[in-house]
């Protein structure tokens, strides 16, 4: 192929490296004002008063919107589609508040600066209620009146097969808590709005996800038509699923409203990490049963999850958890219960594998705990239980295609010298007291697209311009991880043009086509297999105008390196420029095709992940000394961008393993500083090796699956397997920081010594 | 206050506040949107620009600091109106995803190599230690530095 499997550089690299790159941060638009919100300083209670007239004195201000002069239209952040069935829990700004961080009001100034000096001069007189800052303080029933929907949402109770009735099993039972993380996208949140009073226009800029989900939910906050709102998709420094719930776009939309000129919101780094979202922790108890020969047989799970202050996407998420767990394995008998619990803290929501990471995190370590107590080795058991081409997902019966687990685990045993340091490691952990190593692997799946459970399709349109080139119409959402150079490599190769011949934006509800969102893994596998088709039919329209310009039937035609000719008369010959000019002068039509495609089919995509790691014993630090992560992508269609993605991604859930964690103090105040959130940086990051399985046999692009979300998703869980390898421990208690190892290392070390005495 | 200073090699003379940060003299003052803020409090390094010769976070930079001093931005490093060498090196390593630090890695890096013209990988991970990248696990971003030094530097 000539360029499906290379690697090229985003679309906007050289922009982005001179700092000619344009942010919503970074826009500057005629008239445009600056807002700076007002949020709760307690956690729970009701605004008795909100006294504005200091605030609106202060020179540059223009006008202060809140909870008693704004929309009180309930909606949920996390909609994205028409008449979603959601429960609505929150309001533009909020009188109730339920979180330190809550929108209370926004000042709008004329600078930035003016408008965040405002916000501290207004008085805001409070009658407080109690407070719970976690799940289980919720069920004791202290917040019952959070919502007029409650505080406890029942989100499934799903049993899936039959327990095998035989002798002889064995069983593990764990508990899992994960803590907070934030996602840390470098930029922070941004949204500008404008509003045209006399067209009665509102427009929309934000890096986001879906610009027709924004347009849906602003829609219907501000009782709008939605052909009057306009969505712009902005350069996005970052997702990782932080920006694809709406947070800041409402306050904008409501503050350009009021003053009728464009808005700009920037949340600083603090608020971006209290007052957007975060993952949510989550209570796992889990209860996993084998066979004597480490074959799995049952899965018993309860999970309780902390929504935070509202419920974005909570209930769909703790139900989303059940269905990951038939992405990877096989086995009989599953019964997932799931709960969402709202507490007074930061609000929950998407992160990159929508719960896949969690999931895995809690599944692996049973995997792990099971080999323990049958005495098996941990890659073993996952080739004895993992899915293989020909399985179907139980949940509906789908088909999981050409899923190559067992390739990837075995593959990365080998190259990961799997057998030769289990050795090693053990003769090092026998002579050495202070430092211990073990060795994790963790198998993570994923999906490609939202098909069966949600509706999916996509639509590409490409026209032909007089200097031969194709202009592509498609609403894309790039989040920095450069889908729109993979759909022009794809398009590129499909049409047989240059690349630079192929041009395309991202998504623009007022130009761009209907379009369900870039998540779900579904952009390289139902958007990409979209621009092949379409690219298909764009050269049969090609034959079909010549045919009409030349004469020559159809099927005589070759569409080739920018020309169509004749098989059998070479001379009859049209550059692509001839063609467009020839459309317009004597056939008076424009050489323009608009293709829809509905995916039906979404195979399991694999990552078989394996890490070695050094815990120091005296200080609980723990040191990452090989990763290699093995993914069966089908076909890579952009590959260094596939493998940096998936470097970034080990770095992130080894993060989230070993150090991420926001910590809310008692008073309900969170911490919301990357001076408490640590990262691992460049000096500590480990240089991870990634390798792919190419062997394509999909629906998607040239036999492509997906690869962004899947990379992140056996991470967390192979580097905590890993620690739990070193100590002979089990702990999934995430993060396992120092902290957490030396207390467990402590613990450890007074019972031996009860037991001594 | 009266301000003069040098930016990207030219005089700039003018009024301020001396507790103006100079992410803010840039970005909101001068236009000069290059240089991003992730985290105002000097974690991140979206912000890094060379003050006489060191890699500096401008969100921690005062105006009263900056009288006399020479600054160089992301937008003074273009020769001739094309990239320099380490800016299209990064754009060719796939040194850039999401872009958003990337001016900020640049700045850190090219700080680097002026004094140190053949770092080792330690020195440059080092050297970037206070510049987060949050798509990539750094590999393309290092390879591209070693490159930019084994090609002559920046």
């Amino acid at each position: 192929m000539r360029y499906v499997g290379k690697s090229y550089p985003i679309h906007d690299a050289c922009q982005k490296a001179s700092g000619r790159a344009v942010y919503a941060g970074d826009m500057e638009l005629k008239g445009m004002l600056h807002a700076a919100v007002l949020f709760s300083s307690i956690p729970h209670g009701f605004v008795k008063k909100l006294d504005c007239s200091r605030a609106l004195e202060y020179p540059g201000v223009v006008d202060v919107v809140h909870c008693f002069n704004t929309t009180e239209r309930e909606y949920n952040r996390y909609q994205s589609q028409f008449n979603q069935a959601l429960i609505y829990t929150e309001r533009v700004f909020n009188s109730h508040v339920r979180f330190v961080g809550d929108r209370i009001g926004a000042v709008i100034a004329e600078t930035e600066e003016a408008a965040r000096e405002a916000v501290r001069l207004i008085q805001v007189e409070y009658e407080e209620l109690p407070y719970s800052l976690d799940v289980f303080e919720t069920l004791k029933g202290t917040i019952d009146n959070v919502h007029p929907s409650g505080a406890v949402f029942e989100c499934t109770d799903m049993v899936t097969g039959t327990m095998p009735e035989e002798e002889d099993l064995v069983t593990v039972d764990t508990v899992t808590d994960l803590s907070r993380i934030n996602h840390i996208c470098m930029e922070t949140h941004v949204c500008v709005a404008d509003y045209d009073q006399y067209s009665g226009e509102l427009t929309i800029y934000s890096p986001n996800q879906t610009v027709y989900g924004i347009r849906t939910l602003i829609g219907d906050i501000f009782q709008m038509d939605y052909s009057k709102v306009r969505v712009i998709k902005t350069t996005m420094g970052g997702s990782f699923g932080g920006k694809q719930e709406w947070v800041l776009e409402p306050v904008a939309a409501a503050a350009a409203i009021r003053v009728k000129r464009p808005v700009k919101l920037v949340y600083n780094r603090s608020e971006s990490m209290i007052s957007t979202y975060g993952r949510s922790p989550m209570h796992f108890q889990s209860s996993f049963t084998f066979g004597r020969d480490g074959s799995l047989k049952g899965v018993d799970c309860d999970l309780l999850l902390d929504a935070g202050a509202y419920l974005g996407n909570s209930i769909n998420y703790a139900r989303t958890v059940g269905h990951k767990l038939f992405r990877g394995y096989k086995y009989p008998y599953c019964h997932f219960h799931s709960r969402a619990v709202i507490t007074n803290t930061i609000v929950s929501g998407a992160f990159r594998g929508w719960t896949s990471p969690e999931a895995t995190i809690m599944f692996e370590h049973n995997m792990n705990m099971g080999a323990r107590a049958l005495n098996m080795d941990p890659v073993d058991i996952r080739l004895k239980n993992v899915m293989h081409p020909g399985d179907a997902d139980p949940l509906g019966n789908i088909p999981i295609g050409n899923f190559r687990a067992d390739e990837a685990l075995r593959q990365g045993r080998e190259h990961f010298f799997w057998d030769r340091r289990k050795e090693e490691i053990r003769e090092f952990n026998k002579k050495n007291r202070r430092y211990k190593r073990g060795l994790g692997v963790a198998l993570g799946a994923h999906v490609n697209g939202f098909y069966p459970s949600k509706t999916d399709y996509a639509r590409v349109d490409m026209r032909l311009t007089e200097t031969g080139s194709v202009q592509m119409n498609i609403t894309l959402h790039d989040h920095g991880c450069g889908t729109v150079t993979a759909m022009q490599m794809i398009a590129a190769e499909a049409l047989g043009i240059p690349m630079e011949q192929v041009s395309l934006g991202e998504g623009d509800t007022k130009y761009t086509p209907l379009d369900v969102g870039c998540f779900s893994s579904r952009t390289t596998y139902v958007q990409g297999q979209t621009v092949c088709l379409c690219a298909e039919k764009f050269k049969d329209r090609l034959k079909e105008d010549v045919s009409a310009l030349s004469g020559l039937p159809v099927s005589e035609l070759v569409v080739e390196n920018n020309l169509v000719y004749g098989k059998y008369h070479p001379e009859v010959c049209y550059t692509w420029s001839r063609i467009a000019d020839e459309c317009q002068q004597k056939l008076k039509h424009e050489v323009f095709v608009s293709y829809e495609y509905v995916p039906d089919t979404n195979p399991g995509v694999a990552g078989a992940h394996f890490a070695m790691v050094e815990v120091d014993t005296f200080t609980g630090m723990t040191k990452i000394l090989d990763y290699l992560a093995v993914h069966d992508i089908g076909q890579a269609i952009n590959r260094e961008m596939c493998v940096a993605q998936t470097q970034g991604a080990v770095i992130m859930g080894a993060g989230a393993a070993l150090l991420e964690h926001v910590v809310t103090k008692v008073s309900g105040r969170p911490m919301g500083s990357l001076k408490d959130y640590h990262l691992i940086n460049c000096f500590e990051a480990q240089d991870v090796r990634v390798e792919l399985i190419e062997d394509g046999g999909t629906e998607g692009p040239y036999g492509a699956k997906s690869i962004g979300e899947v990379c992140h998703t056996p991470v967390t869980a192979a580097v905590v397997g890993a620690v739990n390898d070193a100590l002979k421990s089990d702990m999934n208690q995430i993060p396992l920081t120092p902290d957490v190892i030396c207390a467990y290392l402590d613990e450890q070390e007074k019972k031996e010594r009860e037991k001594e005495a | 206050m009266r301000l003069s200073f040098i930016l990207n090699g030219k005089r700039k003379v003018m009024e301020t506040e001396p507790d103006r940060r100079l992410l803010d003299l840039l970005r909101k003052d001068l236009h000069m949107t290059g240089t991003k803020e992730g985290c105002a409090e000097g974690e991140c390094g979206a912000c890094t620009v060379i003050i006489n010769g060191e890699a500096v976070h401008s969100c921690l930079v005062l105006a009263c600091q900056l009288e006399g001093k020479e600054v160089l931005t992301i937008e003074g490093l273009e020769e001739n109106g094309e990239l320099s060498a380490i800016q299209r090196i990064f754009v060719e390593e796939t040194a850039i995803q999401c872009g958003y630090c990337t001016t900020g890695m640049i700045m850190s890096a090219k700080a680097l190599l002026m004094h140190n013209p053949n770092p080792t990988e330690k020195e440059i991970r080092n050297a970037l230690s206070g510049n987060i990248c949050r798509c990539s696990g750094y590999t393309q971003i290092i390879r591209a530095v070693k490159r930019t030094a084994a090609e002559g530097g920046c």
